[in-house]
């Protein structure tokens, strides 16, 4: 589904700003195709432009989330303080700040409240949130969410750092690491994230670098696909940081894929019975194209 | 001035490509022209960060696209 709500009433076009028109035009505006990341840079994108550092791989992260939602005109996503919101603020969806830590309680009520007032809806919430709002901060809200079998999908866009207030060490930061405020270095290995989210009942868990946007797209859409029906799904998403972390911007990409070989290889895991419900969706999108 | 990207439409178009376009952190930015089959810039939105550089010349080894200076006016 695309953004069919979006048509302005007749005779009105003429007044509206260019890139809500460029949105009619050439994006995904009064349409009801499926959105497809893997066209970027051919339609005119629901997250305008940003405010984020050159080269960020958070920010390219965003792009690709976004041009992934299999249902944007009904879904709302959550961020906090960090760099992603910086983006996620920017898109032509709804989108609501949680305060930090805070994103996956605010993330459970707005789902359930969304249930009692549209119940014959489909409406999809997304939390998306750094390293330090889901692992360090927001920890008892994102688990508790996850024992609660909230339908919502979480996002860690993982840069290893507190990156929005310059250069803290988070649990996600790697053994070892300096950081500009944290010089001692990291004592403890990397929080296992994606083995928390599986033991505390999430029912679809992904661990990914962004070097494949294909793969990106599909595994977005089958986290928010399964939480609708099943229960919590959970995406964790290296998403390098290149000012903390001092990487060359013309070689994020190249860091990317050289970690994917190191330490974010794609792991993908899901229950039986989200098994067969992707696969009997995609089956029935394969057949109508 | 600042430093944005720049493809070489020509040498761009004799490729079916539409690599870089998938990498760029910038939205609405690398874009693509399918009538004339090549990848084009939206310079003031382009940061400079070059990852399409490496894209088209590192993993590609096509070389379209380089980094160039330019004015607020150009
Ligand atoms: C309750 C609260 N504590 C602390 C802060 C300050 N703060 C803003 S962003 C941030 C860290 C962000 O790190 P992370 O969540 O990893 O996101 P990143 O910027 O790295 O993407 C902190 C500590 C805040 N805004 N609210
Ligand atoms: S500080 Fe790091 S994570 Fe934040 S916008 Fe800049 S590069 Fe991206
Ligand atoms: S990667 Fe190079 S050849 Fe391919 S579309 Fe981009 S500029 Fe053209
Ligand atoms: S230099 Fe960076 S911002 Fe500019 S077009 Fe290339 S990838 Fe996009
Ligand atoms: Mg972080």
């Amino acid at each position: 589904m695309g953004l069919r709500y979006l048509q302005p009433a007749p005779g009105f076009k003429e007044y509206l700003p260019k890139d809500y028109v460029d949105l009619i035009d050439f994006g995904p505006f009064g349409k009801t195709d499926q959105l497809d990341a893997t066209k970027l840079g051919q339609f005119k994108e629901i997250v305008e432009e940003h405010p984020m550092c050159a080269g960020c791989f958070m920010a390219y992260f965003v792009r690709v989330f976004y041009a992934s939602l299999p249902n944007p005109e009904d879904t709302i996503v959550l961020g906090t303080a960090g760099c992603a919101r910086l983006a996620l603020s920017q898109a032509a969806v709804p989108f609501i700040y949680g305060n930090y830590g805070d994103t996956n309680a605010v993330a459970s009520g707005l789902t359930r409240a969304l249930k009692l007032r549209f119940p014959d809806k489909t409406k999809d919430v997304v939390a998306i949130a750094g390293d330090g709002g889901l692992m360090d901060i927001g920890f008892s809200m994102t688990m508790h969410s996850w024992f609660r079998k909230e339908k919502f999908t979480t996002i860690m866009v993982d840069n290893e750092v507190y990156g929005n207030t310059g250069g803290q060490e988070s649990g996600m930061s790697p053994k070892g690491v300096q950081l500009k405020m944290a010089p001692k270095g990291k004592k403890f290995d990397k929080i296992p994230a994606t083995e928390l989210a599986k033991q505390a009942g999430c029912v679809y868990v992904a661990k990914l670098a962004p070097t494949n946007v294909k793969r990106m797209a599909k595994v977005i859409r089958r986290a928010i696909l399964a939480a609708r029906e099943f229960g919590p799904t959970f995406i964790h998403a290296y998403t390098s940081c290149n000012i903390e972390y001092s990487i060359p911007t013309e070689e994020v990409l190249k860091d990317a894929r050289e970690r994917e070989k190191k330490d974010f290889g794609f792991e993908e895991y899901m229950t039986d019975e989200v098994r067969q419900y992707l696969e009997e969706i995609e089956k029935k999108e394969k057949a109508n194209k | 001035m600042y430093y944005v990207a720049k493809v070489d439409e020509e040498k761009c178009s004799t490729y079916n490509c539409k690599q870089c376009t998938l990498f760029c952190p910038e939205a609405n930015t690398l874009m693509f022209d399918e009538e004339k089959n090549t990848a084009w810039v939206n310079e003031p939105r382009c940061k400079g960060c070059a990852l399409c550089v490496y894209v088209c010349s590192d993993l590609l080894k096509r070389d379209c696209i380089q980094m160039v200076m330019v004015t607020a006016e150009d």
